[in-house]
């Protein structure tokens, strides 16, 4: 039952976006959520939506996947889009009811606050799903490499993450053990009110807790066995290199960039397009 | 309490590509009072089956009968049946969670609601029963010995006065020393309870000193069944299942082959020797 | 209005020169290739010594780890000090595949990790060729030299790809990336796991797993391997597994294996045998001298072989079978030309 929670969900494929070097796709993933705040008319968006649809369709991952990601997190953005209708100031008032007010401005933003966040996830589960956790972290510690001069540590975070995502399915095998184990012993987490289900918790929590202290232990024993000593003069099997693909995809991503300027600029020219 | 397995299937995934059957149409009857070992290498079904007895997972086909009830009909009887059929998991010790050790073989005769009077007297015949002496009651159980802590974790299932015992690979990872008192631990309470053993393990010297009837499971089906005798006759047959027999079985295979008459149906070490001597004898005369 | 919306462009732009400079920034850093002659010198100091070719793999002298245990009693708390080694002696020489024995908090798990230098000893020495391990400057070169194998196959497989955590030991020896690729490689294809090279270890059974965890430390291209109870968790199929790639390892690459153990059937395929029981080293010798010691053994809390067991019970009925039978052929044989003297 457990089980069926997957983390860090990658589509394996082979396609030109799942070959891109990781530290490219998480700047221009990077860049993408900063453009959806500068794009503020519909044209932009649908010049977003297309060049979004152009790559997930380079990218062979099936739109279900994307859609599934999205079904998560409905909630929120319902919510998004409640508080924008109803709490949008402005002049062209349609409804009122005390604090409550329907505008013009309102309902835009209302929609262009749930494009946004629907194009933010869509892209940003674009990565997820096209790089491998590993890569995903491997890119990570070199993007944070520079900032090691103030403090960031860097490679530590990266490591914290690959260990993670190592122990998460054995973690979440061994939950599924103690429950089973618990429930064998007439443990009951399914009836009572909240408190009593708090409690039913423990017996499951405690050996968790005191498994992953005495894996945490073995595993740094383990690790220094083989000579781990922090990132000084460590070498990396797979070097990341930048291929001529990527330069390529690095001229896209500022040609896309002059659009979104343009587009923005032109609302300067004809402010009142919508 | 007799169990009877009627045709029991188990699909893992079905209908996807991880589609695995772990249990194929297994039937069998384990009579009250038995002392039952389970063999099987890694993935032949061995603990989906245990898990099924258990009620912590439910068929995809066929029944299991406790007493002639079926026990996956009603889900809410299901703590009932946990209740007679006590399961201990594969490294028991590392589901111990309580302050004291009493406490923690406390809590599953709590669970059940009992009385505090009868919750007292169960813990501490459990305790007893597998070996713990009253001055550990009071420490804490993650100061015990690797031993210890199995035999309080069994203890911990004992206390629900369960009808049925499995033991899911009770002996693994100890040493010669915490096996021994573990297995004379499992001897002594099939002996005075009188309960129903199932005992799984890969060790066939364990099973062989202990058990009346084997089972044999291979690819989710019940390949063999039957006493250790006529079980560790068939040292070929297990070798192709991944399994071997106790050595002293191979040493008699042998000898058979090369032509000496002797029984094949030799599994333990004191037999092994009363046979051989009476062997060597013969031959002297 | 209009006048805002311009700023922002404005700022927008900036912000976006300033991005692409940092993404160039970036580029730059990305292609910059490590400096690997400075790496090199790292981990290698002890090679520079020049090596000598009669040195034990492994010596012990005297060697005692003693620590602090904190006992609770009626009266508040106790510190007592308990011995785990006792001044033990033990010679391994390089290419020898040695068992160590005993029961569970004997002494002999505290042993290998002194090889490896996790622990460092409270009195005596412990060489790992001619390196001393409380020199704390060898530490990574004795740990190169020695690698270790624990219990737990899970807990020490670092990395969610196969070939990624082979990798580990190397990379943080700061060997070359082309030399690491070359050498996970071999190690995947030694241990037979080439095939597994991109799967997650977490979908890998244990035998698999501690095959892995070998291969990880071959990759590292240690002199000996020490092992810590690594089949204590496995089945059958497992243990057969990972026995047979010791065996092989030591027969083919000649790598000297210690093998931390009590399980008496691995015990009885090494060239010799150590029993330490409570701290003290008790028995050392060859598989036969050791178990031809039926009560001895019994009697440190170990097993013997069923065989062995068997020929000592005949042989107290009168019953001359060799002393030493440890396994199914040599009984068989034993009690065949025991009839044919006749």
């Amino acid at each position: 039952m457990i089980r069926d929670i997957t983390i860090g969900q990658y589509y394996p494929a082979e396609s030109p976006i799942h070959r891109l070097d990781a530290r490219l796709k998480i700047i221009v993933t990077f860049l993408f959520i900063v453009s959806l705040f500068i794009v503020n008319s519909i044209w932009g968006y649908i010049c977003v939506a297309l060049l979004l649809g152009m790559v997930i369709k380079a990218s062979r991952v099936p739109v279900k996947f994307m859609t599934k990601g999205l079904k998560s997190i409905l909630f929120i953005i319902i919510f998004t889009a409640i508080i924008n209708l109803f709490l949008t100031p402005g002049e062209d008032v349609l409804w009122e009811f005390g604090v409550l007010h329907i505008t013009i401005q309102g309902i835009y933003m209302a929609i262009r606050m749930c494009i946004r966040l629907v194009l933010l996830i869509v892209g940003s589960s674009l990565l997820t799903l096209t790089t491998t956790p590993i890569q995903l972290t491997d890119g990570l510690e070199y993007l944070l490499h520079p900032l090691k001069k103030i403090g960031v540590p860097a490679h530590e975070i990266a490591m914290m993450m690959t260990i993670a995502l190592r122990f998460i399915p054995t973690l979440l095998d061994e939950t599924d053990k103690i429950i089973k184990a618990q429930q064998a012993r007439g443990a009951d987490f399914d009836t009572g009110n909240m408190m009593q289900k708090a409690k039913s918790m423990i017996p499951i929590l405690v050996p968790l807790f005191i498994s992953a202290f005495r894996r945490a232990e073995e595993l740094a024993m383990a690790m220094e066995a083989r000579c781990y000593h922090g990132d000084e003069n460590r070498t990396r099997m797979n070097m990341m290199k930048m291929q001529s693909a990527d330069y390529r995809a690095m001229g896209m991503v500022v040609l896309y960039f002059i659009i979104i300027a343009g587009l923005r600029m032109a609302e300067v020219f004809v402010p009142n397009w919508i | 309490m007799s169990i009877q397995i009627n045709h029991l299937t188990h699909i893992y995934n079905p209908g996807t590509t991880f589609e695995k059957v772990a249990l194929d149409d297994v039937t069998l009857e384990i009579k009250k009072g038995e002392f039952i070992g389970l063999i099987g290498h890694t993935g032949s079904g061995k603990s989906t089956l245990i898990q099924h007895l258990n009620g912590t997972i439910s068929p995809t086909s066929g029944e299991i009968l406790l007493d002639g009830e079926n026990i996956h009909k009603d889900k809410t009887k299901l703590r009932d049946v946990r209740r007679h059929i006590g399961l201990a998991f594969q490294y028991p010790e590392y589901q111990l969670f309580e302050m004291t050790v009493y406490k923690d073989v406390a809590f599953g005769p709590t669970n059940l609601k009992l009385a505090p009077k009868q919750i007292h007297e169960n813990v501490v015949q459990a305790l007893e029963t597998v070996g713990i002496s009253e001055e550990i009651y009071q420490k804490s159980p993650f100061e015990l010995s690797g031993g210890q802590k199995r035999r309080v974790a069994i203890a911990g299932v004992l206390a629900m006065n369960p009808e049925v015992l499995i033991l899911d690979e009770p002996t693994a990872g100890l040493d010669p020393r915490g096996r021994d008192e573990i297995l004379e631990a499992i001897r002594q309470l099939h002996e005075k309870r009188g309960i129903t053993v199932i005992l799984v393990s890969h060790s066939m010297e364990d099973i062989a000193k202990l058990v009346d009837r084997i089972v044999v499971m291979h690819h989710g089906k019940a390949a063999m069944q039957g006493t250790p005798k006529e079980i560790f006759s068939h040292v070929e047959e297990l070798e192709q299942m991944g399994l071997a027999a106790p050595q002293v079985s191979y040493v008699f295979a042998e000898l058979k082959k090369r032509g000496y008459d002797v029984p094949t149906d030799i599994y333990t070490v004191e037999e092994a020797k009363k046979v051989l001597y009476e062997l060597i004898k013969q031959v002297k005369v | 209005m209009a006048s805002s919306l311009f700023c922002a462009v404005c700022l927008v732009c900036i912000d976006f020169l300033h991005k692409t400079m940092y993404l160039i920034d970036s580029c730059e850093y990305m292609t910059m290739d490590y400096n690997i002659a400075e790496r090199q010198n790292f981990c290698f100091l002890r090679k520079e010594q020049g090596e000598q070719k009669r040195m034990k793999m492994v010596k012990a002298e005297d060697l005692t780890y003693e620590y602090v245990r904190i006992l609770e009693t009626d009266h508040g708390t106790k510190e007592e000090k308990v011995a785990a080694l006792k001044q033990v002696n033990i010679e391994i020489n390089k290419g020898e595949f040695v068992a160590v024995l005993g029961h569970n908090g004997s002494g002999k798990s505290t042993f290998a990790k002194h090889i490896n230098a996790l622990l460092q000893p409270t009195g005596g020495t412990l060489w790992v060729e001619d390196m001393d391990t409380k020199n704390e400057e060898l530490i990574w070169d004795i740990r190169q030299t020695a690698g270790m194998i624990f219990q737990n196959p899970d807990n020490q497989l670092v990395a969610t790809i196969v070939e990624e955590d082979i990798a580990f030991g190397p990379e943080n020896m700061g060997v070359e990336p082309s030399e690491i690729r070359k050498r996970v490689d071999e190690a995947l294809a030694t241990v037979r796991m080439t095939e597994y090279a991109t799967h997650a270890p977490s979908k890998l059974s244990g035998g698999q797993k501690q095959r892995i965890a070998i291969a990880g430390v071959l990759a590292m291209h240690p002199e000996c391997i020490v092992l810590d109870e690594p089949t204590a968790m496995l089945d059958p199929v497992g243990r057969r597994e990972v026995l047979q790639t010791i065996e092989r390892l030591n027969r083919e690459e000649g790598i000297t294996m210690i093998l931390i153990t009590h399980y008496m059937d691995e015990a009885v395929r090494a060239d010799r045998v150590f029993v330490i029981d409570d701290g003290d080293l008790v028995m050392q010798g060859t598989p036969k001298e050791i178990f031809s010691q039926v009560d001895k053994i019994k009697e440190y809390g170990l097993d013997v072989p069923q065989v062995t067991e068997v020929a000592h019970l005949l042989r107290q009925e009168g019953i001359m079978l060799p002393e030493d039978i440890l396994t199914i052929e040599e009984m068989v044989g034993a009690i065949c030309q025991y009839k044919s003297t006749i």
